[in-house]
């Protein structure tokens, strides 16, 4: 066995486990899921284990990953994740991506919101590729399991680096919410650009969301929380809501408890800070 | 044998008169005399920056923060016997390359004269920093006068002036963009008191600055296959994103002969030209067959991308220009000695093959002249097989013909006065074969996404 990379020795459970998943989800990934297919296969799949989609917990957002995404966001293909919104007679979808969860994890948040806006298309994007995959076999069983009423349609994950190729994806002020839940502290003062949350990104995310459009931010880290809320505070495009607000937005209910990391935070009774922002109309060009 | 080094940049005035080189980390400047057809020396001047010089600080800046952090994270400083905290005091070590450690290049980059051709600015490999020059062109002993040098967090890729010459908007390694005023003076604490105006988390190759229906932008490219439009100074406004590189931009540039234009190329085979008011591409003009012909060893691809073959090439354009007053643009593809100049129809759009010039040696930079009497290009070549010879090539428009050609003469003018600046011995510009600079760095921003996890 190759002790460097265990993953290389090609009779270990998780290559085995991983190559079997694989093969599922190439089956299984751009299918429209129904009740068909549920009868056709008559049983149900079982959900993606954990353990088997470790990987490194950091990725670096500087580097350049095999990345696949779309030259413009014209040419994205979005059928493939949401064939279920696939109108094949006009070859259109029938609707956009409005709510994007980025760097989703292991996708807990999705699975809590597709139920909550069942209007909305919902996409995770996480730059690890294990944690992706286990999001898309996760779906996968999701869709699979709940055919009949045609559940979890409307989200899916994409494997993407949110910091570079965020516009590739999305329409100016396609989105209406923009998720951000615990992400990467990078404690040191050197990897602060490394943050999600930058001021010269948060212009990019300006120009993917809609006016009145939202960011939601948690985090268990304080530093990182006061961090997001000075730059997001600075930033001329958004506004802090009040506490009240976050009191009233089912958003903020779901996001402190829907994700892996947040549940991590709950067993260690951990703090959570929360801060949302509205995006504000641009201001008269000067 | 030593030789003078060869030419990285050369720019000059719009007449051409007025003309500036870097060698190594040296600046010299030309003045054409009309009268009698030579180049006079006007001024020199060598960045004199040490290098370990900019170590050292790093070093002692980096011993600071640590131990603010540690004392942040209230880690017990050293104690002596008696319970007095030990104080280290000794000097910053600078770290020696060891043997087989790449050599060191200091350059000078991103050479360009203002608008109202009062000052040189270009950049400093050695501290990051960003030079500003007064041109005096009546001081007969040195007619660059150096009026500010603000270093950068990161290297500076990419500067440009906007319009009232008064801001300098500089483009970093790193992606983050700047805008320094000129007249500010300058800010000894870069790291905390400069903020991007914008920013890609990739490495910039390029910046403009433009003004069009009285509204200004700022166009950056990068690495990663974008080109992004901001409002300028609201720069926190993205305009728009031109979509359709595939690969890296490495050149941008909007002729001034109608500001709604922007071209690019980079590592794609072909040189797009776009509406970037609307956001669309016009045109794509693919020059593979072009350029293969001039395709060489020097473009094999790295030993760690070759294929089993042994035979995979590639290559991408270094530098694009625009000629201010005539629908012309040129190109060169790194290491080749072709020049392209195309032709754009005002009323289609569509870009065609004007001429192709081939230089005797490969080029190594492009710049234009044009006034109302004369048009055309300042080339640079990696002459250093030529034994002192063919440093630059003037090329220039011939309006009865409507073609181009080499000013061969004036080019010789030109390099007996390279020559005679530093043919001495001890010149500091005078190397070996082997310790020529880099000069073909672009091919490498080719993303072969190495990483995999
Ligand atoms: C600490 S985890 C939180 C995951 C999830 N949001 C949760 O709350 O459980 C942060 C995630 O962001 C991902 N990430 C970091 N940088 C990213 C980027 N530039 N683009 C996409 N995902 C990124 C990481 O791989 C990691 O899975």
């Amino acid at each position: 066995m190759d002790l460097r990379n265990p993953n290389r020795d090609p009779n270990s459970r998780r290559v085995l486990y991983r190559t079997n998943k694989e093969e599922n989800r190439k089956e299984l990934k751009h299918v429209k899921i129904d009740e068909s297919t549920l009868a056709q296969e008559g049983k149900k799949l079982d959900l993606p284990k954990k353990r088997f989609y470790r990987q490194r917990a950091h990725s670096n957002p500087f580097s350049d990953h095999q990345l696949d995404y779309p030259t413009s966001p014209d040419d994205m293909n979005w059928s493939k994740l949401f064939p279920h919104y696939y109108d094949s007679t006009t070859g259109k979808m029938t609707k956009d991506v409005t709510i994007a969860d980025i760097g989703c994890g292991f996708g807990g948040l999705l699975i809590d919101l597709s139920p909550a806006f069942p209007e909305d298309l919902i996409l995770g994007m996480e730059i690890r590729v294990q944690v992706t995959n286990y999001v898309e076999d996760r779906i996968i069983a999701l869709r699979t399991n709940h055919a009949k009423d045609y559940q979890y349609q409307n989200i899916n994950v994409i494997r993407g680096n949110a910091m570079k190729f965020l516009p590739n994806f999305f329409q100016r002020a396609q989105l209406s919410k923009m998720f951000f839940c615990f992400p990467d502290p990078h404690f040191k003062q050197r990897k602060h650009k490394a943050r999600i949350i930058t001021n010269t990104l948060l212009s990019e995310y300006a120009y993917v969301l809609k006016d009145n459009g939202v960011i939601y931010t948690i985090t268990d880290v304080e530093d990182l929380h006061n961090w997001m809320v000075k730059h997001l505070e600075e930033h001329p495009l958004f506004e802090r809501y009040d506490k009240e607000w976050e009191d009233n937005d089912k958003c903020v209910q779901i996001m402190r408890n829907a994700t892996e990391e947040g549940k991590k935070v709950e067993r260690k009774k951990g703090d959570k800070f929360v801060a949302c922002f509205r995006r504000l109309p641009n201001p008269a060009i000067v | 044998m030593s030789l003078i080094h060869p030419i990285q940049a050369v720019v000059s005035n719009r007449s051409g008169e007025l003309i500036f080189a870097v060698l190594k980390n040296v600046i010299i400047a030309y003045r054409y005399d009309q009268t009698n057809g030579k180049y006079l020396e006007m001024g020199k001047w060598e960045d004199q920056f040490s290098r370990d010089e900019m170590i050292k600080i790093a070093v002692v800046k980096e011993q600071a923060r640590q131990l603010a952090e540690n004392e942040e994270k209230g880690i017990k400083k050293s104690k002596t016997n008696e319970g007095n905290t030990i104080e280290k005091k000794h000097d910053a070590k600078i770290p020696v390359p060891g043997p087989g450690a790449p050599p060191i290049y200091s350059q000078i980059r991103n050479l360009m004269i203002s608008n109202d051709e009062t000052m040189l600015l270009a950049c400093a490999d050695s501290d990051k920093s960003v030079l500003v020059f007064k041109i005096e062109t009546l001081n007969n002993d040195n007619c660059l006068k150096l009026i500010k040098r603000q270093p950068f967090p990161k290297r500076p890729n990419a500067i440009t002036i906007t319009e009232d010459d008064k801001t300098v908007i500089i483009a970093d390694k790193f992606g983050d963009v700047y805008s320094m005023l000129i007249e500010s003076p300058v800010i000894e604490n870069i790291d905390e008191e400069f903020e991007p105006i914008l920013g890609h988390v990739s490495m910039l190759t390029g910046v403009l600055s433009t003004t069009n229906n009285g509204m200004k932008f700022v166009m950056t490219s990068d690495r990663d296959e974008h080109i992004k439009i901001s409002h300028f100074p609201q720069s926190y406004i993205v305009d728009k994103w031109l979509f359709g590189h595939k690969e890296f931009v490495s050149s941008i540039c909007i002729p001034s002969w109608n500001s709604n234009i922007l071209v690019s190329a980079g590592g794609d085979h072909g040189i797009f030209l776009w509406d970037w008011i609307k956001g669309e591409k016009l045109d794509e003009f693919d020059f593979t067959d072009l350029v293969l012909p001039y395709i060489n060893e020097n473009h094999l691809a790295p030993d760690r991308f070759q294929n089993e073959e042994n035979d995979l090439k590639e290559f991408a354009v270094s530098k694009l220009v625009s000629l201010p007053n005539n629908p012309y643009f040129a190109f060169f593809v790194e290491a080749t000695k072709l020049l392209i100049i195309l032709e754009v129809d005002q009323s289609t759009y569509k870009m065609k093959l004007l001429q192709k010039i081939v230089l005797p040696y490969y080029i190594t930079f492009i710049s234009t002249f044009s006034d109302d009497k004369t048009m055309g290009f300042n080339i640079s070549l990696d002459n250093r097989e030529s034994g002192d010879k063919d440093f630059v090539k003037f090329i220039a428009l011939d309006t009865t013909s409507n073609t181009f050609s080499i000013k061969e003469e004036q080019s010789d003018e030109f390099n007996t006065s390279i020559v005679n600046s530093f043919s001495k011995e001890d010149s500091i510009v005078k190397v070996e074969l082997d310790e020529v600079y880099p000069l073909y760095n672009i091919i490498s921003l080719k993303k072969h996404g190495e990483h995999y996890s």
